[in-house]
C-alpha cells in the first residue's frame, strides 16, 4: 500500500465524495463521519508521502500504468509534498469546525455541500499533486466549479459574488488552457517534465509561441490567484459565503494558484527563461509592491471581520508573486514557505471570524467587544494568528517575511521590502484595533441574527468543542512550523537547489 | 469603462495572433503536435497495447483514463451545483412569490404525443449503440449519456416535468449520476485492490475471462458505461432544474 500513497490523498476524498453523494440525502447524520474519515485518510497518507520525498527523493506515479508522456503521472517531489499536506490538513481542520456550522447555514442541502465540500479539495490536492499540464486544467475545473456553488449556497448577495467569480474564474482557467494549447503546437506533449525537455532540446525559448504560453498562462494563474488588479472576485466571495466555504478556499485557492505559478516558472518553462531571458523582474516586483500597498490599504478601510481578512489575503498574494519573481533563491524558498505559513495563519483568522458570526450573528469588529472575558481560549488562538500575520516571532509568519525580506536585500529589490514592512505596520494597526475592541469594550455583545449569546453560568460563551479545537490546532501548528522552521525550509532548500535562479547565496 | 475593456481585447487578441506565425503549417506532418514520439505511439502501438481499434477512445479511456475520469466528474460537480443553487422545495416558492397553485398538466396533443411516442425508443436505443460501439467507431459514454438524457428532456417537453419524472425521479437522477462515477473509479480501485496502480486495467485480467490485453478494451467499455450513467442523469437534472426554476413544478 505504501508505494500507492501519492494516489491515495486525492482518492480517498474523491471516493467518500462520492459514497457521500449516494449514501447521505436520506442519511444526514452520515455525511460528517464520512468527510472526516475521508480528510484523515488523505492527511496521514499525505505524511506517509512527505517522509518518502525526504527518503527517496522524488515519487512518480503512473496511472493506468502508462509513463509520461504516454499516460498521466503524479509527480511529487518536496515542493507539492509540502503543500499536499498543508491542503489535505487545513481542510481537515476546516471539516472539523463544519460540524455545527454547516447545518445552521445550509439546512436542508448538507449533504450536497459536503459532496461539493470533498470534491474541492480533491480538485485542490490533483493540482498540487500532477505532472501533467493539461491534467492541471481538469482539476482547475473542478476546483472551481466546486468552489462557485460552495459560495453561491450562502447568503442572497453570496449568489452574485459567486456569479461574478465564475465570470472571472472561467476566464483565468481559459487563459491557462489556451496557454497549454500553444505549448503543444510547439513541443507536442502535455507532461510538464517532458514539455520542459522539448522546449531545451529544440532550442524554442526564443520562440513567440512560448512566449504567448507563458503570457497568457502567468495571467490566468494571477487571475485564479485575485493579484491586485485582477483581485475584484476575491472580497465579497470570501465574505458572503458560507463561513465554511470562506475557511476553506481562503486559505487554499490562491495558495495552490501561487504554487502553479512557481510549478509553471521552474518545472515548464525553467527560470532560466522566466526570470533571465525575459527580465520582467523589476516590472512584476513594483507591481507586487503595489499590489500588497494597495491590498493592506483597503484592508485597513474595512469595518467587517471577513472583508478585512479578504483584503489580508489579496496582500499576501502580492508578498508571494514578489517573493517568486524576485528572481533569487532565498526569495523562491521564501515564498515557497510562505505558502504553507500563509494557508494556516489564514485558518486560523478566518475560524475565528466564523466562531465569531456563530456566536453574535454579526460581522463588523464591534461585535468582538470584550470577548476575552467571554471567550478567552478562542481569544488565544486569534492572538496566534493575528501575530502571525502581522509578523511577531516564534509565529510562522515572522520566519516566512525574514526569508522574503533576505531575498528583498539579497536582490537588490528595496521597494519590495520596504512594502513587507509597512503592510506588516498595517496589519499590526488593524489586529491591535481588534484586539483592544475585544479586551477593552466593557459592554458585552448584544446578540442579534439568527443565533443567540450563549452566556454560560461563569459569565463565559466559549464556542464549542468542534469550533474551538480546530482554531486551537492551527495556533499550535503556526508556532510548530515557525519554531521548525528549519526543518520546513531545508526540504524547500532541497528543492529550490536543483534549479539555477539568480544570484547564489546561500 | 468600456474604451478600458475594448483595448484590453484588441491587445491580447494582438498577442494571441501575433504568434501565429510561427505555427507549424496547417496539416504538417512534420509538425511537433504529429511527428513526436507521443501521436506516433498512440497510432501505431494502440491495438498491440489495448486491442482497440478506435485509438480516440483508447487515448480516452486508456492512456489518459484519469483526466476523462475527472471530466466526468465536472458534469457530475455541475450538475450538483445547480442543484444546489437553484433546488427549492415547491411549497415554499409558492408561498415566496404568492402566485397560486395551479394545475401543471397540458392537454395531451395527438400528433406531438404519437410521435414522442414513436421517437424516445428510438433515440434510446441508438444512445445504447453509441455507448455500447464506442471502442469500435466514434462514439463512447459522453455522447451516449447526452443522447440517452435528450430522449428524457424530449418526453418532458413534449408532456410535462412529472412525465418524465415519472421515470426519472429526481432521487433516482442524483443515485444514477453517482453511480456512473462510482462504476469509472470502481475500476480504478479494482485495479488497486489487486496490486496494481490506479487504472491500469491489465491486472483486471485475473477477475475477467480475458487476456491482460483485451481486459483494457472490456474495461473501457465498462468506464464508458458509467460515464453514460452520469452524463443521461446529470443532463436531465440540469434541464429540469433550470427549466423549473427549481421547484420541480413546471416547465417552460
Amino acid at each position: 500500500m505504501i508505494d500507492q500513497s501519492p494516489a491515495l490523498i486525492l482518492l480517498a476524498p474523491f471516493l467518500l465524495a462520492i459514497l457521500l453523494a449516494l449514501l447521505g440525502i436520506k442519511r444526514e447524520w452520515l455525511c460528517f463521519p464520512l468527510v472526516i474519515a475521508g480528510l484523515a485518510i488523505s492527511v496521514a497518507a499525505s505524511v506517509v508521502t512527505l517522509l518518502r520525498v525526504i527518503d527517496e527523493g522524488t515519487i512518480q506515479y503512473f496511472f493506468g500504468g502508462w509513463e509520461p508522456p504516454f499516460g498521466i503521472n503524479l509527480r511529487v517531489d518536496g515542493l507539492n509534498a509540502l503543500v499536499a499536506l498543508a491542503v489535505s490538513t487545513v481542510s481537515l481542520l476546516t471539516a472539523i469546525y463544519s460540524k455545527r456550522a454547516v447545518p445552521a447555514e445550509t439546512s436542508d442541502k448538507v449533504s450536497q455541500f459536503y459532496t461539493l465540500y470533498l470534491l474541492s479539495v480533491t480538485g485542490l490536492l490533483g493540482i498540487v499533486l500532477t505532472g501533467d499540464a493539461f491534467n492541471l486544467y481538469v482539476l482547475i475545473e473542478i476546483s472551481a466549479l466546486t468552489s462557485y456553488a460552495l459560495i453561491g449556497m450562502g447568503s442572497r448577495r453570496a449568489t452574485l459574488a459567486a456569479y461574478k467569480y465564475l465570470i472571472m474564474g472561467t476566464i483565468g482557467a481559459s487563459f491557462y488552457l489556451l496557454g497549454v494549447g500553444y505549448l503543444y503546437i510547439k513541443t507536442g506533449s502535455l507532461n510538464m517534465y517532458d514539455i520542459q525537455e522539448q522546449i531545451v532540446a529544440n532550442n524554442l525559448h526564443g520562440s513567440p509561441s512560448i512566449f504567448v504560453a507563458f503570457v497568457v498562462i502567468i495571467v490566468g494563474v494571477w487571475i485564479k490567484m485575485a493579484f491586485f488588479p485582477l483581485h475584484s472576485w476575491l472580497p465579497n466571495s470570501y465574505a458572503y459565503g458560507p463561513s465554511t466555504t470562506s475557511a476553506l478556499l481562503g486559505p487554499l485557492v490562491t495558495k495552490v494558484m501561487i504554487y502553479v505559478m512557481i510549478r509553471m516558472i521552474l518545472t515548464v518553462f525553467g527560470p532560466e527563461f522566466a526570470f533571465d531571458q525575459l527580465d520582467w523582474s523589476n516590472i512584476i516586483v513594483w507591481m507586487s509592491v503595489i499590489a500588497i500597498l494597495a491590498a493592506s490599504i483597503s484592508a485597513l478601510a474595512q469595518a467587517s471581520l471577513q472583508k478585512i481578512l479578504a483584503f489580508l489575503i489579496i496582500a499576501e498574494v502580492g508578498y508571494m508573486v514578489g517573493g517568486v519573481w524576485l528572481a533569487d533563491k532565498m526569495g523562491m524558498i521564501g515564498s515557497i514557505y510562505h505558502i504553507i505559513a500563509d494557508a494556516f495563519m489564514t485558518l486560523c483568522v478566518f475560524l475565528f471570524a466564523g466562531i465569531i458570526f456563530t456566536k453574535t450573528g454579526r460581522h463588523d469588529i464591534s461585535a468582538m467587544e470584550g470577548l476575552f472575558t467571554k471567550m478567552p481560549l478562542t481569544m488565544v488562538g486569534f492572538l496566534v494568528g493575528a501575530f502571525s500575520l502581522i509578523g511577531i516571532p516564534p509565529t510562522a509568519g515572522f520566519f516566512s517575511k525574514w526569508y522574503l525580506i533576505q531575498g528583498g536585500i539579497s536582490s537588490g529589490h528595496y521597494e519590495y521590502v520596504a512594502a513587507l514592512l509597512i503592510s506588516s505596520l498595517i496589519n499590526a494597526v488593524i489586529f491591535f484595533r481588534i484586539i483592544e475592541i475585544a479586551y477593552f469594550g466593557s459592554k458585552p455583545a448584544e446578540g442579534h441574527g439568527y443565533h443567540h449569546n450563549e452566556e454560560q453560568k461563569d459569565g463565559t460563551m466559549e464556542a464549542s468543542f468542534s469550533m474551538l479545537f480546530p482554531l486551537l490546532i492551527t495556533a499550535a501548528v503556526l508556532l510548530g512550523i515557525g519554531l521548525y522552521n528549519q526543518e520546513v525550509v531545508e526540504i524547500i532548500t532541497n528543492f529550490v537547489s536543483q534549479f539555477n535562479i539568480g544570484a547564489i547565496i546561500l | 469603462m468600456k474604451s478600458f475593456a475594448l483595448i484590453t481585447v484588441i491587445l491580447t487578441g494582438w498577442l494571441l495572433l501575433s504568434a501565429v506565425s510561427d505555427f507549424p503549417s496547417w496539416g504538417d506532418t512534420e509538425s511537433p503536435a504529429n511527428d513526436y514520439r507521443l501521436s506516433q505511439h498512440y497510432i501505431t502501438e494502440t491495438f498491440p497495447e489495448s486491442s482497440v481499434p478506435n485509438m480516440v477512445t483508447a487515448v480516452l479511456a486508456d492512456y489518459r483514463g484519469y483526466d476523462t475520469m475527472f471530466e466526468t466528474v465536472v458534469i457530475f460537480v455541475a450538475g450538483i451545483a445547480i442543484m444546489s443553487i437553484l433546488r427549492r422545495k415547491p411549497l415554499d416558492y409558492l408561498k415566496d412569490t404568492g402566485r397560486e397553485t395551479r394545475s401543471y398538466k397540458k392537454d395531451p396533443d395527438l400528433i406531438i404525443d404519437t410521435t414522442c411516442r414513436l421517437m424516445i425508443p428510438i433515440i434510446q436505443l441508438f444512445a445504447l449503440y453509441v455507448v455500447a460501439h464506442g471502442h469500435h467507431s466514434p462514439g463512447g459514454g459522453f455522447q451516449g449519456g447526452v443522447i440517452f438524457g435528450a430522449s428524457f428532456i424530449l418526453l418532458a417537453l413534449s408532456r410535462d416535468l412529472q412525465a418524465a419524472q415519472r421515470w426519472v425521479p429526481e432521487k433516482r437522477v442524483l443515485n444514477l449520476a453517482g453511480i456512473g462515477i462510482l462504476i469509472y473509479s470502481g475500476f480504478g480501485f479494482a485495479c488497486m485492490i489487486l496490486g496494481s496502480n490506479f487504472l491500469d486495467y491489465e491486472i483486471l485480467h485475473k477477475i475477467m475471462p480475458a487476456t491482460p490485453v483485451e481486459a483494457r478494451s472490456h474495461s473501457m467499455l465498462g468506464v464508458e458505461i458509467g460515464v453514460a450513467f452520469t452524463c443521461t442523469a446529470i443532463m436531465f437534472s440540469i434541464y429540469s432544474n433550470l427549466a423549473s426554476n427549481g421547484d420541480m413544478k413546471e416547465t417552460l
